[in-house]
């Protein structure tokens, strides 16, 4: 064996070495991506939009038949919901009235959230079972860079850019291990931690930690980002609470927070290039 | 002694049957969650190749794989695949040369050992982070061998089928 590794392993080991540094390097030193994964993305970029194009059209296919009386029972709740909201907003126009005639007489200044959007295309769900990313046809090229936050439609927080190419990035989704969003508690503005977890990823889950000792998170309860920092824009719905348990030693409390993106329906979604927040 | 000329349309020949199958099984597969996990054919090519070709080559081969799955993959670290693939192609070409004759069994074997190898750096990777528990991982690392090590039936006649072509 002895002989065997000195005869073939030294010198590929070597350039395997060298080839890693390389690499590591590249990743590390590069502030959106290295060349080689730039050029590497641009010849893939097509191929991923093709693939997904494939798969998609079957997955409609399959739907089209599939679905039908899921459908008709998704339409009658969202009437219901429809009818709840209605109600809702009449309330919210009311109290925004109200909030601008209140501002007016205290001299404050108008509130507002500017954000400049790009909208993309998910070329590619990451297969892998031990990071999740996206990869989105935007890039560099159309102002795109890292640590912009990706949302859905609806302004809900997917994951944060971690790699911009030409024309292409990559998305770390919230239920990544890597995630650490500073965010904060809706209901009680207690400001906590959303971080990933391993073996609540497989359960496209997250973890929020840093409970203040005299918080009562309910379920259901609304976890936003806070904004402190100023890396991301504030008050970005995360997730909802679906559980409290108490940590591994029992001495602090964690919350299971249930994103409220379907990430595997995920075709669209909105890069926020650039903000501005008066709150 | 094959010329230069055949080992280049050699190499070329198993690196593009390579892709298509990498191509193929992302077509049919890609998306498809089972048991928890989704499937992961690079390992399986990259081990079987290196059971069935002389060390020096097989190991070539395993580096450029790795190489392009670092670039081409989303990975826990920048070299994770370049090192991973590398080493397990050495430990694939000793066990074929010296402990399990080249064949399905082999193929089984050196398929398994190149997804232990990545997931062993995967896991000591990971664990360093402290948000990921020993067990989900080992349990992760698990189904996915088990899972991605079936696509031996389609990746071990195809690959032996272009060793012996190119060899005998």
């Amino acid at each position: 064996m002895k002989k065997f590794f000195s005869k073939y392993g030294i010198w590929v080991l070597a350039a395997t070495v060298l080839l890693a540094v390389l690499l590591s390097v590249l990743s590390y030193f590069s502030a959106t991506s290295s060349i080689m994964r730039n050029a590497m993305g641009i010849v893939a970029s097509p191929f991923r939009a093709a693939a997904t194009g494939v798969t998609g059209w079957f997955e409609d296919k399959r739907h089209y038949y599939a679905d039908y009386n899921e459908l008709l029972a998704e339409n009658q709740k969202l009437r219901d919901e429809l009818a709840t909201l209605r109600a809702d907003e009449q309330q919210a126009e009311r109290d925004r009235e109200e909030n601008k005639l209140l501002r007016e007489l205290l001299g404050l200044r108008e509130q507002r959230r500017d954000f400049v959007f790009e909208s993309a295309k998910v070329l590619e769900h990451s297969g892998s079972n031990w990071t999740r990313t996206l990869t989105l046809n935007r890039g560099t090229n159309h102002g795109v860079a890292v640590n912009n936050v990706v949302v859905s439609s609806e302004g809900y927080m997917i994951g944060i850019v971690t790699e911009a190419g030409l024309n292409w990035c990559t998305v770390q989704e919230l239920v990544d291990t890597d995630t650490e969003i500073g965010a904060l508690v809706f209901r009680t503005g207690d400001v906590v931690i959303a971080e990933g977890d391993f073996a609540l990823m497989q359960k496209n889950k997250l973890k929020v930690t840093y409970l203040p000792a005299d918080t009562a998170l309910l379920v259901g309860d609304y976890i936003m980002t806070s904004g402190l920092g100023g890396y991301y824009p504030s008050n970005i719905a995360l997730g909802v609470v679906e559980r409290v348990e108490a940590d591994d030693n029992g001495l602090a409390q964690y919350a299971v927070l249930a994103p409220l993106v379907d990430y595997n329906a995920l075709t669209e979604v909105f890069i926020i290039k650039d903000y501005e927040i008066v709150e | 002694m094959l010329t230069r000329r055949d080992i280049i349309i050699k190499w070329t020949t198993i690196s593009v049957a390579a892709l298509l199958l990498e191509l193929l099984f992302g077509f049919l597969l890609g998306g498809a969650v089972i048991f928890g996990v989704h499937l992961f054919l690079p390992p399986l090519i990259v081990g079987i190749v290196a059971s069935l070709e002389d060390t020096h080559a097989g190991t070539f081969f395993a580096l450029a794989c790795g190489v392009l799955c670092d670039l081409a993959l989303p990975g826990v670290f920048p070299c994770l695949y370049t090192l991973a693939f590398t080493l397990a192609a050495l430990a694939c070409s000793y066990l074929a040369k010296n402990v399990v004759q080249p064949g399905p069994l082999c193929s089984l074997i050196v398929s398994a050992l190149t997804f232990a190898v990545a997931d062993l750096f995967i896991m000591a990777a990971l664990g360093l982070t402290d948000r990921a528990p020993f067990l989900e991982m080992a349990s992760v690392a698990v189904r996915e061998m088990a899972l991605s090590c079936v696509l031996v039936l389609v990746c071990h006649p195809v690959l032996t089928f272009l060793h012996r072509k190119f060899t005998i």
